[in-house]
């Protein structure tokens, strides 16, 4: 738990990191993302609970769980006069590495920053920036990445950008944390998500099952000739020759068209429209506001 | 052992680049400061005041010489956190290994390192003054003494610098701390005076004052004087390092690393 004076920022937030999946924190602004990741970072003390990093607590093995962890965060450092690499120098100095060229100069290297090296951090252009940013968290070779809201702000080229550079770390074996409210982001990226609403963790699960948990599939059947009028619980449309039904993911087409005596000889036409995340995080958001 | 403090090392060296990387700002600004200060009381003013014995400017040499490494130890520390606050790389050591110890000596030797240059070119230039003034230089009466007041003062003042830093929500709060607390303190300290010149009143005053007795042990460790007692000196001096380094340490650990 995380409070700040009377507002209570994360409640009873109870989840697990498997190794090497990628585990998206789903929230609207506010719900608490940046504060659990700070708690995780050391940034701020947790009010109560525990924090374990492989196995290091992080309020009395600081240390080692640090060791553990390589943090983006969410807005940009600009580290006044240094420039790149004395920035990279630095950083994995603080995480004991004294002579750390050939890790730092391979990084600059992967992010298309060794020609930027000499720069500071004010002549870069905000992709550069980023990639610095992640630069700095792989330093020290973490097995943990907590990425906080990596793509706020930016631009589609580097969004794409930065998702192959997450499914690269990923293939390396880094387990990877990502706040986002960006709903396409998860679903593209993380294997399982939570979902955090005012402090809460409301759902959590793989990605998968808490779209099929939380949504209905849409089906669009269109048939040869017009259907006199149907009366069908999951029915949501009937125009002409053009049925639409809403149902739930356990439930198949085929059980629906034999249900209306439709053979597969009368249909012209078939479109499924699979749930997605959005749809998923506002009936769990949804949810949570009218209780 | 050694790869422990390698964080350590790593802080330091950023410090001393960060000052070094504007060095016409953080040390040559300060040493026309002190020039003009000699120039204009040491040399000027100061054939009109006459002292028992010796001149005016060889008195007013140590002061200003403490006075250097004092304020700039206070400000590379401070400023350095200051601006990190802004940057955002304040953060930088929240998250990664550095120990709270080991980030209050890394500044700390930060500014003691800033505060010495200044202080010896303070004194050099010091030195010429006098030498133009009475053909013959200034001596050193107790260097172990002169240095041990130089560094336990510098070490402290950065950690006040720190402290300071970490805990103030503006610039505006930090600049109200050197204006109405720091310079006075220095000022009052007897950089510019003998405190045996005060009325007796004013003269006991002075002795709550910690920046007097770091004054006075560097005078006595160039000039073999002193307005304190020199044990009684040494005394407030660790006592003040021990303090300050308590406070800095309370002050990493309650307070918020986030930028502004």
């Amino acid at each position: 738990m995380k409070d700040y004076g009377k507002v209570k920022a994360v409640q009873d937030v109870s989840f697990h990191l498997e190794p090497g999946e990628v585990f998206g924190l789903l929230g609207p602004n506010g719900a608490g993302k940046t504060s659990l990741i700070s708690t995780i970072v050391t940034l701020e003390k947790p009010t109560s609970g525990q924090v374990l990093v492989y196995g290091f607590d992080v309020t009395r093995q600081p240390s080692e769980a640090k060791k553990c962890v390589g943090f983006v965060p969410q807005e940009i450092v600009h580290h006044g006069f240094f420039n790149v690499e004395e920035i990279m120098r630095f950083y994995s100095g603080y995480f004991g590495y004294w002579n750390n060229q050939k890790r730092i100069e391979e990084l600059l290297k992967k992010l298309s920053l060794w020609p930027h090296r000499h720069k500071k951090v004010r002549q870069l252009s905000g992709g550069m920036k980023r990639r610095l940013l992640i630069a700095k968290a792989l330093s020290h070779n973490p097995k943990l990445i907590l990425l906080d809201e990596p793509t706020a702000g930016v631009d589609v080229e580097l969004r794409d950008q930065l998702w192959e550079l997450i499914r690269e770390l990923q293939k390396e074996g880094i387990t990877i944390l990502l706040t986002t409210h960006y709903l396409e982001e998860a679903e593209a990226l993380c294997q399982r998500v939570g979902i955090i609403h005012k402090g809460k963790l409301l759902a959590l699960g793989p990605t998968q099952e808490l779209i099929e948990k939380f949504t209905q599939r849409e089906i669009h059947i269109c048939t040869k000739e017009p259907k006199s009028a149907i009366t069908h619980p999951l029915l949501i449309s009937q125009e002409g020759n053009r049925l639409i039904f809403r149902i739930p993911s356990h439930q198949t087409v085929g059980e629906i068209l034999k249900s209306l005596q439709i053979s597969l000889d009368d249909v012209v036409d078939l479109q499924t429209k699979e749930g997605s995340l959005e749809q998923a995080f506002r009936r769990v958001i949804g949810e949570e506001l009218s209780c | 052992m050694l790869e422990k403090q390698i964080p350590f090392w790593s802080l330091l060296v950023r410090e001393v680049m960060r000052f070094y990387k504007v060095i016409v700002q953080t040390v040559l600004a300060p040493i026309v400061g002190s020039s003009l200060y000699l120039l204009v009381f040491g040399v000027s003013l100061g054939r009109q005041i006459k002292m028992a014995d010796i001149s005016y400017l060889g008195f007013l040499v140590p002061g200003l010489v403490m006075m250097g490494v004092l304020n700039n130890a206070f400000q590379n520390a401070s400023s350095s956190i200051i601006s990190s606050k802004f940057s955002g790389d304040l953060e930088d050591y929240k998250v990664s290994p550095l120990t709270y110890q080991q980030i209050i000596w890394a500044l700390a030797l930060g500014g003691l390192f800033r505060g010495l240059i200044v202080g010896t070119v303070t004194f050099c230039i010091g030195q010429l003054f006098y030498w133009g003034m009475h053909h013959q230089f200034l001596g050193v009466a107790h260097p172990f003494l002169l240095i041990l007041f130089l560094i336990i003062g510098g070490l402290s003042f950065a950690m006040i610098g720190l402290s300071v830093a970490i805990r103030v929500k503006s610039v505006d709060q930090l600049g109200a701390f050197g204006n109405f607390i720091l310079v006075p303190l220095i000022y009052l300290g007897g950089v510019f005076f003998s405190i045996k010149t005060l009325h007796p009143f004013w003269e006991h005053l002075s002795h709550f004052n910690p920046v007097l007795y770091f004054i006075n042990g560097v005078r006595y460790g160039i000039l073999g004087t002193t307005d304190v007692s020199i044990p009684l000196a040494l005394g407030i001096a660790v006592l003040t390092i021990v303090s300050v380094n308590v406070f800095s340490l309370y002050s990493l650990r309650n307070s918020s690393f986030s930028r502004w």
